[in-house]
């Protein structure tokens, strides 16, 4: 939940936003605040998922610290959405074992186990003892690895919906909002395209007040690529129920291909988004946003770089230990995916398509 | 990131063009000096992050346009502008260089984009200017922030906390400037100068000389740097008065906002919507006369001219919402006695004033109101009348707000020519030394004001001063 000082911080600034008005060219933000002059609790934490973090409106604004007025918007936009972002998410800890640093690293260990005695138990022993094939089902069987995998899948997903749901309600959502195809596909159009990163034609100011694009080329490359290495894993579960093709793959397969492609695109793009972050002002975000930034990526940056070593290391006898460590990650990964930032996109563009009728309705009024 | 340009020359240099100030006149000069091939330093007194003076807090600019664009939703002819211009104040004090600033301020926006300006599609909240005003995008600051970008892309030197202190003549000729910079006094010599250092409004003492004790209750909406030292060394070298002396332009401020650089956030536009009381309790001007726009500019006047330089504003909740909600919040009482208790202000006489105030406002106002535009709703038998919007104040809760005259900046100048040389007493002009911006706008305007040909008095001129510099220097 928002705490009252936040809250009454966040009204602040914005009621100074909303005597002054000139930020009005740069994001979806400032209309939709000048629509809202009386801010509720809803208001705040719909407008800081609608911020896209460009910095552009901070780097204008003549009120920025040090200046007395102190207005940050994309700080106290971090900040709400740092502590609203858990309040949609059920049940709201993570399960006692995976609390922290140290639960994840005993998850991760828990589930290496796991891996490994179904592998000793399962497993063909050319793959366990190394003399190995190529093809994953041979250290787990098919279904098995189907079923330890899709659990955690699952379990994300019906969170993720939950609180989808929960927020969309929360802004003043209704269900013909979600099947509003004609703003869905503006917001998905958008979505795609970082649209709100850009700011005013400036580009993105971040990371160092001047104009640039290298967050967004980054950001891009982190969330195609996790697609690109989404595609890998579904197409390969495809082939092999449906279309009977077992692995391993050809180099110029759908699987191989776009597995090796998004992960290269999403490792460099976690890397590039660290580098950014150390560079970038700490004024303007929170120090326990970064830490949830940080968390995110490392944890991206494992699920690719184990994926990769697995299709690179495919041929060789440490195939099978590579695969069991790449399966903890992904297992580990997908398990405390709603404690991260990576549900962040869910609320985004939920916001976006909120934003898109109440601009349309704006338009036609 | 720009290089930090707080640095002391370690040998002296002789710049072809040194540019007195970092606002936008300032940076306008510059870079037309560069344009024509000079060498150029500038100086600012503050430091990098509230560098651009006044500039920072504007957000518009009014130029002649022949038709409709991205940014302006229609025409706006010479002869229109030029009418407006006559109609404000006293209208232009030197008809030459006002239809000179005219004339070219049509070419502004383009040399303004081909140097790093970006601009506003009109929206909503600014379409009543947006005509004739064009609207810089994310503001004065985002503005002045380009400008620096394209000095720094041309390798410009740029000297933060550079006070320029004094400038040393020889005749009709200045040699070298005395520049405090970052507390080391350094002599800084130039083959031209240009001034553009801004007004004198925030130095109080020299506003004291006009206002007296009153100056305690002004607020200053921009920086304390511009404190007219610059101006005062002109001056006090033989530069010809242009504008006004004691004329300053100024608008009702929150009464707690800062005494200096509160800005656009602080200016109080609910006044057409209530009453406003003085410290006696008594109403002492028509707050309907005009739609807002037009009159905003009376108000900073009509509270300085008030006991104490306060103004209590009432309204109730019939009207809450109609306009910008003050950033400080509202006092708000279920009684009228209550929200002038909540301000500060006796509730007799206020309470008495009010209420006669009802008794002359037309029974069937609520039916006719419009904010939109002037309804003619006017009180009867009341004085001062309120000759539009003149609602009663009689449906709970009770709104108010405090307000004191807010400073935007002041009038007096020196005269300059056509080439935008400072001009002598004795009319022959100083030899080297230009002015641009506010230093200079009595040339154009000497009391009243236009909103948004601040700017363009200041990109005018700074285009013809910065240019002017170069070609003396490099002749
Ligand atoms: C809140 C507000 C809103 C406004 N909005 C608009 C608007 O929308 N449109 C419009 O046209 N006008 C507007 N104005 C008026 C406008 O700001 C001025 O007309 C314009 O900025 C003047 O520009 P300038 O470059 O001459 O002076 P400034 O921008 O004030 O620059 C003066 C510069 O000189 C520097 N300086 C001063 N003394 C020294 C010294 N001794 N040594 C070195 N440097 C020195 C200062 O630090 C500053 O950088 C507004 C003003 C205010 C206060
Ligand atoms: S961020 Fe600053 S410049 Fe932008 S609207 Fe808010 S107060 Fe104005
Ligand atoms: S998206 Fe950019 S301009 Fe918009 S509120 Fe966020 S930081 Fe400011």
């Amino acid at each position: 939940m928002l705490s009252d000082d936040l809250f009454a911080e966040a009204e602040r600034q914005l009621n100074i936003c909303n005597s002054c008005r000139y930020c009005a060219g740069y994001c979806p933000v400032w209309p939709a605040l000048e629509l809202r002059t009386q801010l509720t609790v809803t208001d705040v934490t719909h407008l800081s998922n609608l911020c896209h973090d460009c910095q552009d409106c901070f780097t204008a604004c003549m009120y920025s610290p040090p200046h007395e007025f102190a207005v940050n918007p994309p700080q106290v936009f971090a900040s709400v959405r740092e502590e609203t972002y858990g309040s949609y998410v059920w049940p709201a800890e993570p399960p006692a074992a995976l609390r922290g640093r140290r639960g994840v690293l005993a998850a991760f260990l828990g589930s290496a186990v796991l891996v490994a005695v179904l592998a000793l138990l399962m497993g063909e022993s050319s793959v366990v003892d190394g003399s190995h094939t190529r093809s994953p089902y041979e250290l787990i069987p098919h279904f098995t690895l189907a079923v330890i995998v899709l659990i955690p899948t699952i379990f994300t997903l019906l969170v993720m919906a939950r609180a989808a749901w929960r927020y969309w309600r929360d802004i003043g959502g209704t269900l013909a909002g979600l099947t509003d195809l004609a703003a869905w596909t503006r917001t998905f159009g958008q979505a795609a395209t970082l649209r709100h990163q850009t700011g005013g034609q400036e580009g993105c100011s971040y990371p160092d007040g001047e104009p640039a694009g290298a967050r967004r080329r980054f950001h891009h490359m982190v969330a195609y690529g996790f697609l690109l290495t989404f595609v890998s894993t579904v197409s390969a579960f495809i082939l092999e129920t449906f279309l009977d093709s077992a692995p391993p793959y050809d180099v110029v397969s759908v699987p191989v291909l776009s597995g090796t492609i998004g992960g290269v695109l999403a490792s460099v793009g976690c890397v590039g988004l660290l580098v950014l972050k150390r560079r970038a002002d700490v004024l303007q975000s929170t120090e326990s946003m970064r830490r949830a930034d940080h968390a995110l990526l490392w944890a991206l940056l494992a699920l690719m770089l184990s994926g990769l070593a697995v299709l690179v290391l495919r041929a060789t006898p440490v195939f099978g230990p590579v695969l069991g460590l790449h399966l903890a990650t992904v297992i580990v990964a997908f398990a405390i995916a709603p404690y991260t930032k990576f549900f962040h996109w869910v609320y985004r563009v939920l916001s976006i398509q909120y934003d898109n009728r109440e601009s349309r309705r704006r338009a036609s009024a | 990131m720009a290089e930090v340009h707080r640095r002391a020359p370690d040998r002296p240099e002789r710049w072809d063009v040194v540019v007195i100030g970092g606002g936008n006149a300032a940076l306008v000069s510059a870079m037309s000096a560069h344009d024509q091939g000079a060498r150029v330093l500038v100086l600012e007194r503050a430091d990098r992050t509230f560098r651009g003076g006044n500039s920072r807090h504007t957000r518009n600019i009014r130029c002649v346009h022949r038709s409709a664009d991205d940014y302006n939703t229609g025409a706006y002819p010479y002869d229109e502008l030029w009418k407006d211009l006559c109609g404000v104040g006293t209208g232009p004090s030197d008809e030459d260089l006002a239809e000179l600033t005219v004339t070219e301020s049509e070419s502004v926006p383009d040399w303004m984009s081909a140097h790093g300006a970006l601009w506003q599609k009109p929206l909503a909240g600014t379409l009543h200017l947006g005509r004739t005003n064009r609207f810089f995008l994310g503001g004065g600051k985002a503005l002045i922030n380009g400008y620096y970008r394209e000095l720094e892309r041309r390798g410009i030197p740029v000297w933060y906390e550079a006070k320029v202190e004094s400038l040393e003549f020889d005749g009709p000729r200045c040699n070298s400037l005395v520049v405090d910079v970052g507390g080391k006094r350094v002599t800084v010599t130039a083959t031209a100068v240009v001034c553009a250092s801004g007004g004198f409004e925030a130095n109080l003492d020299w506003l004291r000389e006009y206002w007296g004790d009153a100056v305690s209750n002004y607020h200053i909406r921009g920086p304390r740097f511009n404190d007219g030292l610059v101006l005062r060394q002109l001056l006090d070298n033989g530069a010809a008065v242009a504008g006004e002396q004691r004329g300053f332009h100024s608008v009702a401020v929150d009464a707690r906002s800062p005494k200096f650089d509160g800005g656009i956030a602080t200016r109080i536009d609910s006044i057409p919507f209530g009453v406003v009381l003085n410290k006696k309790g008594e109403r002492f001007y028509d707050e309907g006369e005009d739609i807002w726009p037009k009159r905003y500019a009376i108000w900073g006047r009509n509270l300085a001219g008030q006991p104490d330089q306060i103004g209590y504003c009432v309204w109730d909740s019939k009207v809450q919402g109609l306009f910008l909600p003050p950033m400080y919040g509202v006092y708000k009482a279920d009684s009228i006695a209550g929200v002038l208790d909540a301000m500060g202000l006796p509730t007799e006489p206020g309470r008495t004033t009010i209420e006669r105030f009802n008794a002359g406002a037309p029974a069937d106002a609520a039916g006719r109101f419009d904010p939109g535009g002037l309804d003619g709703v006017a009180t009867a038998g009341v004085v001062p009348a309120k000759t539009n919007w003149a609602q009663r104040i009689d449906t709970p809760p009770y709104y108010g707000i405090t307000v004191r005259p807010g400073i935007t900046f002041t009038y007096m100048g020196v005269k300059v020519n056509a080439g935008g040389r400072v001009v002598l007493e004795d009319g022959s002009t100083m030899e080297n030394v230009f002015a641009a911006g506010e230093i200079m706008s009595g040339n154009v305007l000497s009391s009243g004001y236009l909103a948004g040909f601040g700017m363009t008095i200041g990109t005018v001129w700074g285009r013809i001063s910065g240019r002017e510099a170069a070609r003396h220097a490099l002749r």
